[in-house]
């Protein structure tokens, strides 16, 4: 399975309680892998409403991931 | 002829001088300053003089009239050269006429000096080994000039009072001395009109390092007033200013730091009626507004009038920021986010907190890239994010390109501006006049908020914002009314706007939200 690190941003990190964690996951995609997170961590913004990125590029919810590979998530963020 | 003058061909100071003739005058006294071979310890080969004119003859002809008025010659001038110099040739004269020769020396001298200290004209030095460099004549060097220099002169001027006629004038030399930026550099942002939408924590750095920067026509779009709450992370405002519109305040106090430079307070939402007249009052609009709806107003708007956009978003912590480049075939906001975000779905200052320095460093990083456009300095971000997480001060540039929508400048994404939100869509009740009338109470806080502040009455329903969205209407009856409410009125306004597009008419959003309530439903 690959081992995958993963950053989060905003309110995705307050509810993950992190701003960062590796993990190993069997998600096939970026997809897959935010549900798998979401389930976990209570995630409360549907997908569509947020980026992911997969080593410092922004990438579409299809990626396949691989080993090593670094995922951000960002949600959109208003404050000024 | 102008009593201070700029000459960019060699000076003939028998014509100088003759141009002072006066048969009343029994004396004559000039100044003139050479170009040197040497400069601290340099050999210098020949040199270049740049001013930032428009500011420079104003100042020099303030100094000529100073003089004349405080020694009481007949006449006086100054003229500078302008360009490359070779050695030995004169830079600068100084010419005075007067009744007698004290009168003449002492004003002469003066506004030599004056000149030296006041006047933005920079050198750059060609040394014999091959270098150069840019030497910031006296100005750079003394700040406490006045002061100093009132105590240290024979021709001091306490007699007459103070040092100087008016308030000492804007000196860009720390900026100007950036062989990028310059007297050209100078011009340019002298000449240089920008939009910043937003006076808030954002806005406040923004405003005040263009204002700082000498950024010719500063336009501040805001309809909010300054409230408490605003004051540790927007030092534009003090306490006394509550109440008062942010723009107007906002302009007050830049036009204080900077009276050389035009800001122009817009008390007024940036709104789909007035963002194409806005945006057209600039070259590149600053988006430092603190809402998606208005963000995404800022992106079409500049990309419909092909201008940059330099836009920002705090977090917390944390920020973003990206620039817009239509003008240039890069991506906007769209590229990235095709659906525009509703407001609501993640939290704002007021629901979720923000340092003060989160902003500060966001508006500054947008002031920089201003300056960088405005300059045309390299290194601007473009086609990319920069998102900064200021707790573990790791900053990532993720790269967004230009999307397959966006051609020949515009984006197909953006059909035209979008229109406002239903004018009554907020009410300001108290909770129990609101459930006496008959309004059906829909509460999207989180699950854990409602539980650490209940509303004291449980016939209201808990549907959390992000819920709401994903499931409404479910079985919410058209014909009944709803008041949907939260903590601070961000959420429930988004959620009654969803509401609204979902078919129910009668929805509407606790103005102010639950903070704003003077008492609870049953607590009375």
């Amino acid at each position: 399975m690959p081992r995958l690190r993963l950053k989060y941003y905003a309110l995705l990190r307050e509810q993950a309680g992190c701003s960062e964690e590796q993990v190993e996951t069997a998600a096939s995609d970026a997809a897959s892998l935010y549900g798998e997170l979401a389930a976990r961590h209570g995630f409360s913004l549907p997908r569509e409403q947020l980026k992911v990125a997969v080593n410092t590029e922004f990438a579409d919810w299809s990626r396949v991931l691989a080993d090593g590979d670094e995922v951000v998530f960002i949600p959109p963020v208003a404050g000024g | 002829m102008s009593a201070f003058a700029f000459n960019r061909e060699p000076l003939d100071p028998a014509a100088l001088a003759a141009g002072l003739a006066d048969v009343a005058a029994g004396g004559y006294a000039s100044f003139e300053g050479w170009v040197r071979n040497e400069n601290e310890g340099r050999e210098v080969q020949r040199l270049d003089y740049e001013a930032f004119e428009e500011l420079a003859l104003k100042e020099g002809e303030r100094i000529v009239a100073e003089a004349v008025e405080r020694f009481g010659v007949r006449g006086a001038r100054c003229v500078h050269r302008l360009g490359e110099l070779a050695l030995g040739e004169l830079a600068v004269w100084v010419g005075v006429s007067s009744g007698h020769r004290a009168e003449a020396f002492a004003a002469c001298r003066y506004i030599i000096d004056e000149v030296k200290h006041r006047v933005p004209i920079w050198k750059k030095e060609h040394y014999l080994d091959g270098d150069s460099g840019w030497v910031n004549c006296e100005r750079c060097a003394e700040a406490a000039h006045s002061h100093a220099h009132g105590h240290a002169q024979p021709h001091a001027h306490e007699a007459g009072g103070h040092a100087h006629a008016g308030p000492p004038a804007f000196d860009y030399s720390r900026q100007m001395a950036l062989r990028e930026v310059g007297a050209a550099g100078q011009r340019r942002l002298a000449g240089a009109s920008v939009v910043v939408v937003g006076a808030g924590g954002l806005g406040c750095p923004v405003l005040s390092y263009l204002a700082g920067a000498g950024v010719g026509t500063l336009h501040v779009v805001d309809a909010d007033t300054v409230d408490p709450s605003n004051l540790h992370r927007q030092p534009l405002f003090s306490l006394a200013d509550t109440g008062r519109p942010k723009a107007e305040v906002a302009a007050e106090r830049l036009s204080a730091l900077n009276p050389g430079i035009r800001v122009q307070p817009h008390v007024t939402r940036f709104s789909a009626d007035n963002a194409a007249q806005l945006v057209a009052l600039g070259e590149l609009v600053v988006d430092c507004s603190d809402n998606f709806a208005t963000k995404f107003r800022v992106n079409d708007a500049a990309v419909l009038a092909d201008k940059p956009a330099v836009l920002a978003s705090v977090y917390q912590y944390e920020g973003q920021l990206q620039v817009v480049r239509p003008d240039a075939d890069g991506s906007c906001l769209r590229c990235l986010w095709p659906e525009a975000t509703r407001d609501g779905l993640v939290g704002n200052c007021a629901e979720s907190g923000v340092l003060g320095p989160v902003p500060a460093v966001l508006g500054g990083l947008q002031a920089m890239e201003v300056l960088k456009l405005l300059l045309g300095l390299p290194g601007q971000l473009r086609d990319e994010v920069l998102v900064l997480d200021l707790l573990s001060l790791e900053q990532r540039r993720l790269r967004a390109p230009r999307c397959g929508e966006c051609r020949g400048g515009t984006c197909r994404r953006i059909a035209g501006l979008a229109p406002e939100p239903e004018e009554d869509l907020e009410l300001a009740l108290e909770l129990g006049e609101a459930i006496a009338g008959g309004y059906e109470i829909i509460d999207v806080r989180e699950f854990d908020e409602a539980a650490r502040d209940p509303l004291g009455w449980d016939g209201a329903r808990l549907w959390p914002v992000a819920k709401l969205l994903a499931e409404a209407p479910g079985d919410l009856d058209p014909a009944r009314r709803y008041l949907v409410l939260c903590s601070h009125g961000v959420r429930s306004l988004a959620a009654a706007q969803h509401l609204r597009a979902a078919g129910i008419a009668a929805a509407y959003s606790l103005a102010g939200g639950l903070r704003r309530q003077s008492r609870r439903a049953a607590g009375g």
